[in-house]
């Protein structure tokens, strides 16, 4: 990761070139276990950005304090306070979604995404930098998201954010969709999806980036 | 006669019903991640279960003496520092921070032990050890633990949280092993371009998930049929 | 993760013991100011359903009740009042095993325990689209007015007996745990709640 990106660049590159779920394969556990219904994969990327863009800020700050062998101590640290703070948050203001998301709320400190981006941005840049690439990133990942948990709760109930949008009689509902491995097939499916989309760009334009492969956790 | 049924039970339902893997989607990194050969996979299955046992035992003591509401530790302590009643602090807030570092501990003492004294067993698992720090599917069983200790009416035993831990593991060895194999075999197929790699992948774990959702209801149907002997 | 040589142990770690310090400083701020809330959340879930269980019961208004159930278990239950404060009724949780996973349920009942006047289904985790409905209206309130005193049945298809619940369309095993839990929850408090009554200085 160069330094010499503006926080503007910085921002869109979380968005869309290297978002964190269809190109990096980040934060996978939240991505298939709350896209079930958009409201509660609504609630999980906002709980995930605030974690997301408050650690990074922090790291950024104190990066002139960080030594290289405690750096992951310190971040995990950092999360696991932050993710402490929402999910009180939710229990205290959002019951029954803080009841629906369940152990996927403090599962968001190993959510690999944020670590990642700790290590590659915010120790290594100011504050600024630090803000945007969070922001970006908390933003793809919400993108994300939002596209998984729409096919999901759209096919699979019919519903989206619970409003009837597929009129009951005239649609089946693939239930399917709802249930556990309806949330691999569609991840799997989208995937192949922007893979394809982005494919047959880069043969009409030679030199866009280049996507990353499956990595190891 | 009771507590074998409960244990049989806890053991049917980690390993296969809800599997950890297919079922919550916790530890789903590993899971693509590391499931293109069956040597690597098993070895990375066996490392999960023995860290996550050990996690979860260490949580679950902490949890049980010290976090949960009306723990005994800090009840002795307000006692000794002359208060009168129930305690009147609930240390429930620290419990993720706790969870985070006995992970993170026992994956370095593991490690280190491991080391020392098996090399052989070292070679075989010892380089996923530090990738499983950021293992979901090991803190999700150390908050499932606590969950379980929350109320203080139905608590947990150590056992039960014991073979919890024990059968989520294998649970998640036997999913990555039976995903990698079907893996293997998927080199020698025809998958289309943009299918390749994550994408088929993920494809397979979801029809592996249908076919695990098979065992559902065979818990509550075993519960029927043994509960005779109660 | 140290490899410092042991002198540098605490000049190396300074930073960790302040933020240490004041993570610890956020987390209790955070759990003084929310902690009351989050208590009366959970609390709400069971007593919130007062008034929807048990009819004329008023809003939010019930006293919990540790009793000791037939196999000398603890139960928590909460006896609801109405407008004037003269108890009518008990709001008795259970819970016990589903089709995929624990069912929670909240059984209302009237104060000599002979029927029941209504119960909710407040956490489960059953197939969505065919288990799930046992959360849901015209499952549920079958079970209000079901007298207490036969176990409850259930039927794949009605119209049932006057002790029986219609199983919900593919979803039989779900509605069978139900009222397993409903019934074997009343059977095993049902002396404790008579007798918790008869303990009563008023009386009724």
């Amino acid at each position: 990761m160069s330094s010499d990106l503006t926080p503007m660049e910085r921002f869109i590159r979380g968005v869309i070139p290297e978002n964190p779920v269809y190109r990096q394969l980040l934060g996978l556990c939240p991505i298939l276990a709350v896209t079930n219904g958009v409201a509660t994969a609504m609630t999980m990327a906002g709980a995930t950005a605030f974690v997301l863009i408050c650690s990074n800020l922090l790291i950024s700050s104190i990066r002139g304090l960080l030594k290289p062998h405690l750096r992951i101590l310190v971040f995990t640290l950092t999360i696991a306070t932050f993710v402490t703070i929402v999910d009180k948050a939710l229990a205290a203001y959002l019951y029954s979604m803080s009841k629906a998301l369940g152990p996927y709320i403090p599962l968001i400190i190993v959510n690999c995404l944020i670590i990642a981006r700790c290590e590659m941005c915010a120790s290594k840049s100011s504050l600024p930098h630090a803000f945007m690439d969070g922001l970006g990133n908390a933003v793809g990942f919400a993108l994300a998201l939002l596209s998984i948990s729409t096919v999901r709760e759209l096919l699979g109930a019919g519903t989206w954010f619970g409003i009837q949008i597929l009129p009951q009689s005239a649609w089946p509902g693939w239930g399917v969709l709802v249930l556990p491995p309806g949330a691999f097939l569609t991840l799997g499916i989208l995937l192949a999806i922007v893979e394809w989309y982005s494919k047959r760009k880069k043969t009409s334009a030679p030199e866009t980036s280049t996507s990353t492969e499956a990595s190891a956790a | 006669m009771d507590t074998f049924i409960t244990l049989l039970l806890l053991v049917v339902s980690w390993a296969l019903i809800n599997n950890v893997l297919l079922h919550y989607f916790v530890g789903a990194c590993p899971f693509l991640g590391v499931s293109k050969r069956v040597g690597t996979a098993f070895g990375m299955g066996m490392a999960v279960t023995f860290v996550m046992t050990i996690a979860s035992m260490l949580s679950w003591i902490f949890t049980y003496f010290i976090l949960r509401p009306h723990a005994p530790v800090p009840q002795w302590v307000w006692e000794l520092s002359g208060g009168a009643g129930d305690a009147p602090f609930d240390l429930t807030v620290l419990s993720y921070l706790l969870y985070i570092f006995v992970i993170a501990a026992s994956v370095q003492f593991v490690e280190m032990y491991v080391r020392k004294n098996f090399p052989s067993l070292y070679k075989a698992f010892g380089v996923f050890l530090p990738l499983i720090t950021t293992n979901c599917a090991i803190l999700f069983i150390c908050l499932e633990i606590s969950k379980r200790l929350q109320d203080p009416l139905k608590l947990m035993p150590i056992y039960e949280a014991l073979t919890m831990a024990v059968a989520a593991g294998f649970g998640f060895a036997i999913a990555i092993t039976l995903m990698a194999g079907i893996r293997e075999e998927l080199e020698l197929c025809d998958v289309p371009k943009p299918l390749r790699g994550a994408g088929i992948a993920l494809i397979v774990a979801g029809i592996m998930a249908m076919a695990f959702m098979g065992f559902a209801g065979v818990e509550s149907g075993l519960e029927r049929a043994l509960s005779q002997f109660r | 993760m140290t490899e410092s040589k042991r002198p540098n142990y605490i000049a190396d770690a300074w930073l960790i013991i302040v933020l240490a310090i004041l993570f610890g400083v956020a987390l209790a701020g955070t759990q003084m100011a929310l902690g009351g809330r989050i208590a009366q959340n959970k609390l709400n879930e069971t007593v919130g359903l007062a008034h929807v269980l048990v009819p004329g019961a008023a809003e939010g208004k019930a006293e919990a009740l540790m009793i000791k159930d037939q196999a000398g278990r603890d139960v928590r239950v909460f006896k609801t009042f109405d407008a004037e404060g003269k108890q009518i009724g008990w709001l008795v949780p259970a819970s016990g095993q589903g089709f995929a996973d624990k069912i929670e349920v909240v059984i209302g009942v009237d104060t000599q325990v002979t029927s029941i006047t209504g119960i909710a289904v407040i956490d489960q985790k059953e197939t969505p689209g065919l288990g799930d409905l046992i959360t849901g209206e015209p499952f549920t309130s079958q079970y209000r007015g079901k007298s207490t005193s036969a176990a409850l049945g259930v039927v794949k298809t009605g119209p049932g007996k006057d002790n029986e619940i219609i199983a919900l369309t593919g979803a039989t095993i779900s509605s069978v745990a139900v009222t397993d839990i409903v019934n074997q929850q009343l059977a095993g408090v049902r002396e404790a709640l008579l007798a918790a009554l008869a303990a009563e200085p008023k009386g009724n």
